[in-house]
């Protein structure tokens, strides 16, 4: 009873906040929900299917597949907009289905592991991000490795060419380790198992303690970031006993085009050093607009953009804008690339007045104020 | 024309926190100066050279750390190369190595004792900008700290900035050491980008050249920038 009482409360008021401060409502009715009754994340998730999914880069688009393939056994709630913290989860929770599939914080994924007892949880990837609040990608690491290792009916999914996701995984006993051929990773120069020298040749890891990537339950062929969540999204749908759903890898792409006077611009989101790297990659023409912000979301540190290469853009036009964009002019600068700083964004796609495509990056923030712009 | 060697010393375990920058803004403003750079890059299972002029580490998680200073310890090359002379830069896990002990992993270590300060768990993590005046350069710096140790120093060191914004050794008062050519921080940006003088300083140090103020509008307007944001 005192449940249904919270839920109602918590309902009323997210849509006093959808109403009077035009926000999305999906923080909100959590948030509130949570104080009122804190276990509100047991609670609901009795007698139901939770499927979680986490890491660094890649949660968004691989919940919304993964929700697409779990909506074919049942009714099936999931929180499409990214707000991946506790309260979003006990948000999308509150409305009753039979499965629920979840994006979670890297951070928050301990309590919904501990508090939801989870079906299946698919870890995607572990590397640096916003480290003011995640201090150290080890450090994240271990908490994966205690929650995983308390949850012993729950199925954990994972790429384990990630050494810290192979990590985490190897705390269970019930995992599907999958490895896609190898891949190296910058911040896995020591062996999360036992702290010495991780030994790597070419793609692969094999440590003196045993840890490697090299005895996987199921192996692929190498692929892009986005056609690895794909494969991934429909182990764990296999698992849960779905059919395999075909997934276009450019649906995970997290992008969109947009017009703006006669200017069509392609617009990628970029986070840390390794989306904005994969994001780099993908630059295929001459005229670059980059945005950078460090709101919390962000990583309100910049040093970490020392720590990719920008090389692609040599020889491309490159304007740059967002509060931060004297940073990344420097950044650029000692790399040997000159670009334009402008106040804002409108500012830079003017400089390309004329021009038929503009390519995009921008920081987390920029990119949710160009998509509700 | 003079030349320089700038190595970078395990990038691969010290470079969670994105000071690898620091060699590039090295070597950039060498060119300005007519000084020809070179970066050696050198990782935990590779020797450092002996005849490098200005030496880099910077910031790690606690097992890279260790790492770290286990490489270090195999030789004396670095204590060798203070006392002919070289620069050392030296931030955050980085500044505890070169010191006489830290923590890591829940356990004390001993460091290198190039430096002389303690490195201490301290009750919470600093984690924030950073502004401090040096007592070396007579400048405002700004940077970025993200770090759980607090520093004290020994008799033969000297705070190397006075704290402005920020916590640097944990006191709020001061940031980082020096003891003549050997500089340790806690700040990250990467310093050297967000302060060229500095990594003029430290080039002057180096070749023991004296050399006229450069001109490179962005570079200053970068650092005045941060000067007058970070409060």
């Amino acid at each position: 009873m005192r449940l249904k009482f919270a839920i109602a409360l918590s309902r009323f008021a997210g849509l006093l906040s959808r109403k009077i401060l035009r926000k999305s409502g999906e923080t909100i009715p959590g948030r509130i929900l949570l104080i009122l009754y804190p276990r509100a994340l047991v609670a609901l998730a009795k007698n139901r299917n939770i499927i979680l999914v986490s890491g660094t880069n890649g949660k968004t688009s691989t919940t919304k597949a993964l929700a697409k393939i779990v909506a074919t056994l049942g009714t099936t709630v999931t929180n499409s907009t990214g707000s991946n913290l506790d309260r979003g989860a006990a948000t999308t929770l509150m409305t009753q289905s039979e499965y629920a599939v979840l994006e979670v914080d890297e951070l928050h994924l301990i309590r919904l592991i501990a508090e939801t007892n989870p079906r299946a949880v698919l870890l995607l990837n572990l590397t640096r991000d916003q480290l003011h609040r995640m201090h150290e990608v080890k450090r994240v690491a271990d908490r994966w490795h205690a929650a995983v290792a308390g949850a012993t009916e729950t199925v954990f999914v994972g790429d384990v060419d990630d050494p810290f996701v192979n990590y985490a995984l190897s705390a269970s006993p019930n995992s599907i380790r999958v490895s896609f051929g190898g891949r190296k990773h910058s911040d896995a120069a020591v062996c999360p198992s036992c702290g010495i020298y991780l030994k790597w040749s070419k793609n692969n890891y094999k440590c003196s303690c045993g840890f490697t990537n090299k005895s996987a339950d199921v192996t692929l062929e190498p692929a892009s970031a986005a056609a690895r969540n794909a494969e991934l999204a429909n182990i764990v749908g296999k698992e849960l006993g779905a059919r395999v759903v075909k997934i276009d890898p450019a649906d995970f792409e997290r992008s969109f085009t947009k017009l703006y006077s006669g200017i069509n611009a392609k617009i990628r989101l970029t986070k840390n050093p390794a989306s904005w790297t994969e994001a780099l990659t993908g630059v295929s023409g001459d005229d670059v607009i980059l945005i950078l912000n460090a709101r919390q979301v962000d990583g309100i540190d910049t040093s970490w953009l020392w720590d990719v290469s920008f090389d692609k853009l040599h020889g491309k036009r490159v304007v740059v804008c967002g509060e931060r964009a004297l940073d990344m002019a420097y950044r650029l600068h000692v790399q040997g690339i000159e670009s334009t700083v402008t106040e804002n964004f409108s500012e830079a796609i003017e400089k390309f007045s004329g021009v038929t495509n503009v390519e995009v990056l921008a920081a987390y923030t920029a990119f949710h104020s160009l998509v509700t712009a | 024309m003079s030349q320089i060697k700038i190595v970078r010393i395990h990038n691969e375990l010290l470079g969670t926190y994105g000071d690898q920058g620091n060699a590039d803004v090295l070597a950039f403003r060498a060119k300005f100066h007519g000084i020809t750079a070179s970066i050696i890059d050198v990782s935990y299972n590779d020797l450092l050279p002996t005849n490098g002029d200005i030496y880099l580490l910077g910031g790690a998680e606690d097992a890279a750390q260790i790492l770290s200073l286990e490489a270090l310890r195999r030789n004396g090359i670095l204590q060798d190369a203070i006392e002919r002379g070289a620069v050392v830069l030296a931030v955050c896990a980085g500044f505890q190595i070169i010191g006489n002990s830290f923590w890591a992993n829940g356990q004390e270590v001993e460091g290198l004792g190039l430096l002389d300060v303690k490195s201490v768990p301290g009750s919470k993590r600093f984690v924030g900008d950073m502004k401090s005046k040096s007592t070396v350069l007579g400048l405002e710096l700004t940077g970025f700290e993200n770090h759980a140790g607090k520093t004290l120093l020994g008799p033969n060191a000297k705070p190397f900035a006075k704290v402005g914004v920020g916590h640097g050794n944990g006191d709020g008062k001061f940031d980082g050491a020096v003891d003549g050519n050997v500089f340790g921080t806690y700040m990250h940006g990467p310093i050297l980008a967000r302060n060229p003088e500095f990594a003029d300083l430290l080039l002057t140090r180096a070749t023991g050249r004296k050399y006229s103020q450069i001109s490179d509008p962005l570079a200053t307007q970068y650092a005045s920038w941060r000067r007058k944001v970070t409060k």
